[in-house]
C-alpha cells in the first residue's frame, strides 16, 4: 500500500470525526466536570460560583447518595450476572442447527426492540397486587394465598426490576455472543474433535475461551447501561418504596431538573461514572485472574 | 482512494466553500423567517389532551387582537415531562414559551430562579378578586404574584352510597369512623375498605397532608420555615396510614404502590368502599359503562374528632415567562382564560374545576357538571402546599420517609424524626418572629 497523502491532509480527513467527537462527547463531559466544582444558588436566580470540592464533599456525606449507589450496584450486578449466564446459554442454543432456527433468532430479539419505558409500564402492571398477572398465576397454582404487592416492598421491588431488565436485555447479550460464536472457524472445532475432545471439553476449553472477547464486549455495554439505569426505576417504582430502588442516574436527574442544583447533580453524575469505571475494571481484573486459574 | 494530492486539496477547498455558502444561506433564511414572524405569536404548552378545549380561547384571542395569534404547543401528558421541557427552555433563556402552564407546586421554584415576571401590575385587584382566594394565594411567592390560577383540584373522599345505605351507616367524618365503617363493609381481597395513593411520589404527600391537617398538624410553615413533622399530630396521621395497611387493616398491601389510576380502577370496579382521589374520578365513575354509576357519593376527607376535614389543593395556572417578547399580549390571553366564557370553554366538557368564583354559580357550567356545587364548597378548606423554592427537595424527603414507614423500612416516629431533621437542613435556619 502506498501512502501519498501528506500528514496535513490526513489530519484534514480526520477532522470531521474528531470535531464531531469533540462537540458531542469531549466538550459536554468537560463542562460537566467543571460544573461539579460549582455551587448553584436557586435563591439568587441560579447564579453559579466556584466552590472547589464542596459539592463532592457534600456527596460523600449524603446518605441518599450512598443509598442510591448501593441500589445501583445491586441492580447492576444482579441483572448483568443473570443476563450473562442466560445470554451465553441462549447464544450457544441458537448456534446449533435446528428447524425454525431463523424464527427463533428473530423472536428472541423482540424484547430488546421494545422501548424500555413501555416495557417498564407493562411490568409494573404485571407486578400489580390486584390486577397483576403474576399474582393471578401464583394464586391459581396454589403458591400464594393472598395478593402480594411486589413493588411495595424494598426487596421484591428490586427483584422485580432485575427480572424486567433481564427480560429486556438478555437478547442483547445473546446477540453479541452469538456473533462471537459464529466467528469461531469450523476448522478449530474439527481439530479439537479429531484430538478427541468430548462435547463438554469442547464447550469449556475451546468455545468459551474463544468467545471471551465477545462476552467482554457484552459485559462492558451491560455494566455501563446497568449503572446508568434510569427509565426502568423512573417508570416502574419512581425510586420507591422508601428510596430502595433509586439509582444514581435517577438521583442525578432529580438534582438537575427538580432541585435545579446543577453543581451537585454534576458531582453525582461524575462520581457515578467514576464508580461504573471502577466496577468494570474490577470485573475485568477478576475475569483475567479467573482465566489464569483455569 | 488514489487521487492526486492536488486534487484532494482542491476538493477540500470546495468542501469549505460549500459549508461557508450553506452557513450564509441559513443566515439569510433565518433573517427572512424573523421578518415573517413579526405578527406576534403567543406560545403556551398544554397537555395534548387539553388542547381542544384551549382552542376556542385561542380563537377568541385572534379575533380581539388583530396581528397576533396563539400557538398551543402540544406537550406530554405527564406533569414531570412538561416541567422538564419548560425548565430546559427557561434555563436557556429561550423566548419560545410566553406563558408557562404551571402546576401549583412550581411557583416558588420558577419565581426564585428568575424565570417568571411578577404579575401584580399587570392584573387589577378586581381581576384577582374574581378568583378563588386559596388558589390565588398559591401563586404568591415572597409577597408577589407570579401565577394566575385557571383551574383547581381538591382532594375528596369517594364512598359507595349503596353499601352505606344497605348497612344503615352514615358517611364517615372521623378517621376512626372511616376505619370502623370500612372494616364492616369490606371483604378482602374481593372488596377492600379504603384505597388511596401510597406510592413514593407527590400524590403520597397530598394524601398525608390531608390527614396531617385533619390531626391539627402542619408540614412546613412557608413564613417561618418551621417544620412540624416531628410533632405528635404528624405521628398520629402517619400511624393511621400504617394502621390501614396492617394485616387486619382496611387497605390492600398494594396501596403502597398505587397512584391515582390504580386506586380509581379498584373503586370503579366496585372493589373498594372508600377512595381518596381528585374530582376527575367523578365523571369517569358516573359514566354509562361504570359498574358503580349512581352508587357513589363524595364527602370531605376524614379528620380527628373536634377538627375538620381538609383537601390538598392542586390545580393549574399560568405564569408569564421573563423571556417573553410580548408580556402585554400574553397577559391579555390570561384574561380570556379566566373570564367566565374562558372558564366555560375549559371546564364544561372536561369536568375540570374552574378557578373563577362566579363559575361555581354559572347555570351553564352547573348544567354540564352538577358535581361542581360540592367541589366549590370544599375550597373553603383547601390546603396549599408550602410555597418554598426548595419544595421539590422537601417533598422528596417526605415521600421517601413516608414510603419507608408504610413499607416497614422505618418506624413511624423514626421516619418522621429523620424527615424533620433533613427538611430543616434543606430549609436552613428558621426565620424568627411573625
Amino acid at each position: 500500500m502506498r501512502f501519498t497523502q501528506s500528514s496535513r491532509e490526513r489530519l484534514a480527513l480526520l477532522m470531521p470525526a474528531a470535531l464531531l467527537l469533540g462537540v458531542v462527547v469531549v466538550i459536554p463531559i468537560g463542562r460537566l466536570v467543571l460544573l461539579s466544582f460549582e455551587r448553584t444558588e436557586l435563591n439568587t436566580g441560579l447564579g453559579s460560583r466556584f466552590a472547589g470540592l464542596a459539592m463532592h464533599a457534600r456527596l460523600w456525606q449524603d446518605g441518599r447518595w450512598w443509598g442510591s449507589l448501593g441500589n445501583t450496584l445491586v441492580f447492576t450486578l444482579g441483572s448483568v450476572g443473570i443476563e450473562m449466564l442466560l445470554g451465553v446459554t441462549f447464544a450457544v442454543l441458537l448456534d446449533q442447527s435446528f428447524p425454525g432456527r431463523r424464527w427463533a433468532r428473530a423472536i428472541v430479539l423482540v424484547p430488546w426492540a421494545l422501548p424500555t419505558a413501555v416495557m417498564a409500564l407493562a411490568w409494573g402492571w404485571i407486578f400489580n397486587d390486584s390486577f397483576g398477572v403474576l399474582n393471578d398465576l401464583l394464586t391459581r397454582a396454589g403458591l400464594l394465598h393472598g395478593p402480594v404487592a411486589w413493588l411495595g416492598r424494598p426487596g421484591t421491588a428490586m427483584a422485580a426490576m432485575v427480572v424486567a431488565d433481564v427480560w429486556k436485555t438478555t437478547p442483547f447479550v445473546a446477540l453479541v455472543v452469538l456473533a462471537g460464536l459464529q466467528g469461531i472457524p469450523r476448522s478449530t472445532l474439527d481439530a479439537a474433535r479429531i484430538d478427541g475432545a468430548t462435547p463438554s471439553q469442547l464447550l469449556w476449553r475451546v468455545v468459551l475461551p474463544l468467545i471471551r472477547p465477545a462476552c467482554l464486549v457484552a459485559l462492558a455495554f451491560r455494566v455501563a447501561q446497568g449503572f446508568g439505569a434510569f427509565d426502568l426505576p423512573y417508570v416502574m417504582t419512581g425510586g420507591g418504596p422508601g428510596g430502595s430502588t433509586e439509582t444514581v442516574s435517577l438521583y442525578a436527574y432529580r438534582s438537575f431538573y427538580r432541585y435545579l442544583d446543577f453543581g451537585y447533580g454534576a458531582a453525582t453524575a461524575v462520581e457515578g461514572a467514576g464508580m461504573a469505571l471502577l466496577l468494570f475494571a474490577a470485573i475485568l481484573w477478576l475475569s483475567s485472574r479467573a482465566r489464569e486459574a483455569v | 482512494m488514489r487521487t492526486s494530492p492536488a486534487g484532494n486539496g482542491r476538493s477540500f477547498a470546495n468542501l469549505v466553500l460549500a459549508i461557508a455558502l450553506a452557513v450564509a444561506g441559513w443566515n439569510r433564511f433565518a433573517a427572512a423567517s424573523r421578518r415573517h414572524a413579526e405578527t406576534a405569536v403567543i406560545r403556551v404548552m398544554v397537555p395534548a389532551s387539553e388542547r381542544p378545549f384551549w382552542r376556542p380561547i385561542a380563537e377568541r384571542f385572534a379575533r380581539t387582537h388583530p396581528g397576533a395569534r396563539v400557538e398551543l404547543v402540544e406537550g406530554a401528558e405527564s406533569t414531570d415531562l412538561r416541567e422538564d421541557l419548560y425548565t430546559a427552555s427557561l434555563l436557556a433563556r429561550d423566548p419560545t414559551f410566553d406563558l408557562v402552564y404551571m402546576d401549583v407546586t412550581w411557583t416558588a421554584k420558577f419565581a426564585a430562579a428568575g424565570w417568571l415576571r411578577p404579575l401584580d401590575r399587570l392584573f387589577t385587584a378586581a381581576e384577582c378578586e374574581s378568583l378563588l382566594p386559596v388558589a390565588l394565594a398559591a401563586g404568591r411567592y415572597s409577597g408577589r404574584l407570579y401565577r394566575i390560577p385557571v383551574r383547581t383540584d381538591v382532594g375528596v373522599l369517594y364512598c359507595r352510597r349503596d353499601l352505606l345505605e344497605a348497612a344503615r351507616l352514615p358517611a364517615p367524618q372521623t378517621m376512626d369512623q372511616l376505619f370502623a365503617t370500612a372494616k364492616r363493609l369490606q371483604s378482602p381481597p374481593l372488596r377492600w375498605g379504603f384505597v388511596w395513593q401510597g406510592k413514593q411520589y407527590e400524590g403520597l404527600v397530598c394524601n398525608y397532608l390531608e390527614l396531617l391537617s385533619g390531626c391539627g398538624g402542619f408540614w412546613v410553615d412557608p413564613e417561618t420555615q418551621e417544620v412540624g413533622l416531628d410533632r405528635p399530630e404528624a405521628r398520629r396521621a402517619l400511624s393511621f396510614m400504617v394502621r390501614c395497611l396492617a394485616a387486619d387493616g382496611i387497605s390492600p398491601p398494594g396501596a403502597t404502590t398505587y397512584q391515582e389510576e390504580e386506586s380509581r380502577r379498584l373503586f370503579q370496579d366496585g372493589r373498594a368502599v372508600f377512595l381518596r382521589n381528585w374530582p376527575y374520578v367523578w365523571s369517569l365513575a358516573q359514566a354509562g359503562d361504570s359498574p358503580v354509576r349512581d352508587r357513589i357519593d363524595v364527602v370531605p376527607m376524614v379528620h380527628e374528632p373536634g377538627r375538620r376535614g381538609w383537601s390538598t389543593l392542586g390545580g393549574w395556572g399560568l405564569g408569564l415567562s421573563s423571556y417573553s417578547r410580548h408580556p402585554g399580549l400574553a397577559a391579555d390571553l390570561v384574561r380570556i382564560v379566566i373570564s367566565l366564557e374562558g372558564q366555560r370553554w375549559l371546564c364544561a366538557r372536561t369536568g375540570f374545576a374552574p378557578a373563577r368564583r362566579e363559575a361555581y354559580r354559572d347555570p351553564e357550567l352547573l348544567a354540564a357538571n352538577p358535581f361542581l356545587v360540592r367541589i366549590g364548597a370544599l375550597h373553603q378548606h383547601a390546603l396549599a402546599r408550602p410555597t418554598i423554592p426548595r419544595y421539590d427537595m422537601a417533598s422528596d424527603i417526605l415521600q421517601r420517609h413516608l414510603s419507608a414507614a408504610l413499607t416497614g423500612g422505618e418506624t413511624v416516629s423514626g421516619a418522621l424524626a429523620a424527615a424533620a431533621q433533613e427538611t430543616r437542613r434543606v430549609l436552613g435556619p428558621r426565620v424568627p418572629g411573625r
